[in-house]
């Protein structure tokens, strides 16, 4: 009885002091990832919202606590108009990205057989983003501009008489400009799904008489959904906080989002209004990646 | 008239690294229609390239398949009608139960040769015979193992194809549930009638399902037959110890005298054999096959080789008793019934030879 007790009452005494050992080694590796949170979300966010609240008087940033500025957003020109084109740009960009991305990606998966071909050919994909992003911003300049070598070609072979203006400064260059830096995200993410294809999906579906078209139809394309959505949510969310794209090839009336923020921020000095049109992106942004991870959790299929 | 399918000097070469190699080197065999046919092998033997060859998802380097004695080496997997049991299942996983079987009817509905009405009955009724009536609305990550590959089996059999081939099937199941689809899978061949061709490396699978076995061993067949042949007379060492573990004593033609013969082993024992028909001459070397439940413990007797216990194994049904022969002529097991005193450990032994059942192998 007695002896039993004592033997208890130690077992005790030692999962405690386990217990402890336990909490403090929990700590110890939670503070870094902690930090890490504090530094550089928790205080630029409060950071960000704090000026949102404010105003600015004779150049002076003055706190306060006032929704004046997310009013102004939604209300004042141009700002609401400028987010809806710059959503608008990013649809057209992601949607073009997919389009152009898939058969590439689709080709890498299913008809490059070695190995080291497949590695080469990603490689090429990526090997684009070795370069500046402003270069190939200018290339595209150089491309579609009244002497550029599009309009070249086709007085060269006399399909037009004079340069064609079309081309570039407006909002066709700059999807044009986004699609082409920023389809190889849509590339990698719909290879990643379609690589998840087992060769054996596709061998049975022949088994069972079906052309390439069926197969591609009824199981390819199905699956691959989740990857062209999360290509999708890349290449729009990188398009439509793009400040460069409509600087060197976007018209007057091509101004986006975050050329607009670049003006306040640094012509009018409008902190605030900066501040606030960040924090209704994130809030925008947020959304977004919600209603996208809904869609690819719903779309995506377990093996 | 239905003679089945016909491989006739099948060959597949393949390259890799600059560096060829024959998976499959001139494989002749007759599937008779309707038949339950297994091709054994450890893995590389050429068992599932010459089957992914009979389905037309691999082309011949040379040679000939024939069906019904026509030629369709050249005919598109599409176009074959043989359906095939993957190892993986390889069930579409962005369709349900039901959409997976009804596929290959779908297909063909395409084609105008069936309405959906007709499609839906089908389909029930095979999911009924593989006893999955109740899952049709689920999605294949949802079932288990088992309930996959009875999906993967109602698939290929819902287009009522004439021969259904299978991939290591059972491979990826546990021992009990493998047990369970073998009987299964002879129930449905029995059923339906159809020309079965099935890939393992399970010998034991292939001795209770098959009508007949192709052992193979690199890319050709050692031997074709009936399992109760191949088990009782295997050609050569490969197959004997392949199939059933059989044990194989060195020995020495000794005399042979109208039908029986004479062995002697390396330790100068002799034991003779009536009704072997060897071709082997006075003087040659060959093997004595001896399988475990052939031998007996015998008394002291003329005939009887001599040994000693080396290892006693309870293996619940049976005792295992591993006997060395005397000077070192070769390690035999021996079976004994659990209702027999057990032999001591170290004690010498004389071990008796069912005549009817011992086989000398030349090669």
């Amino acid at each position: 009885m007695t002896s039993s007790a004592y033997v208890a009452g130690q077992g005790q005494a030692g999962a405690r002091s386990a217990r402890r050992l336990e909490r403090r080694r929990l700590l110890f590796w939670l503070l870094p990832p902690v930090a890490w949170f504090t530094v550089f979300m928790l205080i630029p966010y409060g950071m960000l919202l704090y000026t949102s609240l404010g105003h600015v008087d004779d150049m002076r940033f003055i706190p306060g606590f006032s929704f004046d500025n997310f009013i102004r957003v939604f209300t004042v020109d141009p700002y609401l108009g400028v987010i809806i084109k710059s959503a608008r740009i990013g649809v057209m960009t992601a949607i073009l990205s997919a389009i152009v991305a898939y058969p590439l990606a689709f080709y890498i998966a299913f008809h490059v057989r070695s190995a080291r071909a497949k590695f080469l050919l990603y490689l090429l994909v990526i090997v684009p983003w070795w370069a500046s992003y402003l270069v190939k911003a200018y290339a595209w300049k150089t491309i579609l501009g009244s002497g550029g070598i599009l309009n070249a070609t086709l007085q060269g072979i006399g399909l037009t008489d004079g340069p064609v203006r079309l081309f570039l400064y407006n909002e066709f260059s700059v999807v044009l400009t986004l699609t082409y830096i920023f389809t190889p995200f849509a590339v990698l993410s719909i290879y990643a799904q379609l690589e998840r294809i087992p060769t054996s999906l596709i061998e049975a579906a022949r088994n069972l008489g079906a052309d390439g078209w069926t197969i591609f139809r009824r199981i390819i394309l199905p699956i691959s959904v989740p990857g062209m959505v999360a290509g999708a949510i890349i290449t729009f969310s990188l398009a439509f906080g793009d400040f460069v794209a409509p600087v060197l090839v976007g018209g007057p009336d091509s101004v986006m989002i975050s050329n607009v923020v670049i003006n306040l921020l640094g012509v009018a000095f409008d902190w605030p209004m900066a501040a606030a049109i960040g924090v209704v992106i994130i809030a925008l942004g947020l959304l977004l990646i919600s209603a996208s991870g809904w869609l690819e959790e719903k779309t995506q299929t377990r093996f | 008239m239905t003679t089945g399918i016909e491989l006739k000097n099948l060959r597949k070469m393949y390259e890799s690294h600059g560096h060829a190699a024959w998976a499959v080197d001139g494989v002749d065999m007759t599937i008779g229609a309707g038949k339950f046919v297994t091709l054994l092998g450890p893995s590389g033997c050429g068992k599932t390239t010459t089957l992914r060859m009979i389905a037309g998802l691999e082309i011949p380097t040379s040679g000939q398949i024939l069906r019904d004695g026509m030629d369709i080496t050249d005919q598109p997997v599409t176009d074959r009608d043989m359906r095939m049991v993957f190892q993986d299942f390889a069930l579409f996983p962005n369709m349900t139960v039901e959409e997976n079987v009804a596929f290959g009817l779908r297909v063909r509905r395409m084609k105008g040769s069936i309405s959906e009405s007709e499609i839906r009955k089908r389909v029930a009724q095979f999911l009924d015979l593989v006893h999955l009536a109740d899952h049709g609305q689920k999605k294949p990550h949802q079932l288990s193992g088992g309930q996959k590959q009875r999906v993967s089996l109602a698939r290929a059999l819902v287009t009522d194809p004439k021969v259904v081939l299978f991939d290591e099937p059972l491979g990826s199941l546990d021992a009990n549930l493998r047990k369970i689809m073998q009987i299964e899978l002879i129930r449905l061949h029995r059923e339906l009638g159809k020309t079965f061709i099935y890939v393992t490396h399970d010998q034991d699978e292939a001795m209770a399902m098959s009508d007949a076995i192709a052992v193979m061993s690199g890319g050709k067949v050692a031997q074709f037959g009936a399992p109760r042949e191949i088990y009782d007379r295997p050609v050569n060492r490969y197959v004997a110890s392949f199939i059933g573990h059989a044990h194989i004593v060195d020995a020495e033609v000794d005399g042979r005298e109208s039908g029986e013969l004479t062995l002697r082993l390396r330790n100068g024992e002799r034991v003779a054999l009536p009704h072997q028909n060897t071709t082997a001459g006075v003087g040659s070397p060959v093997g004595l096959m001896l399988r475990a439940e052939d031998l007996t413990f015998a008394d002291q007797a003329p005939g009887a080789i001599g040994g000693r216990i080396a290892d006693s194994l309870y293996r619940g049904e049976y005792i295992e008793y591993v006997v060395e022969l005397h000077g070192g002529a070769g390690v035999v097991h021996v079976h004994s019934r659990t209702d027999t005193p057990l032999v001591r450990h170290g004690a010498s032994v004389a071990l008796k030879v069912n005549p009817a059942k011992a086989h000398v192998l030349v090669h």
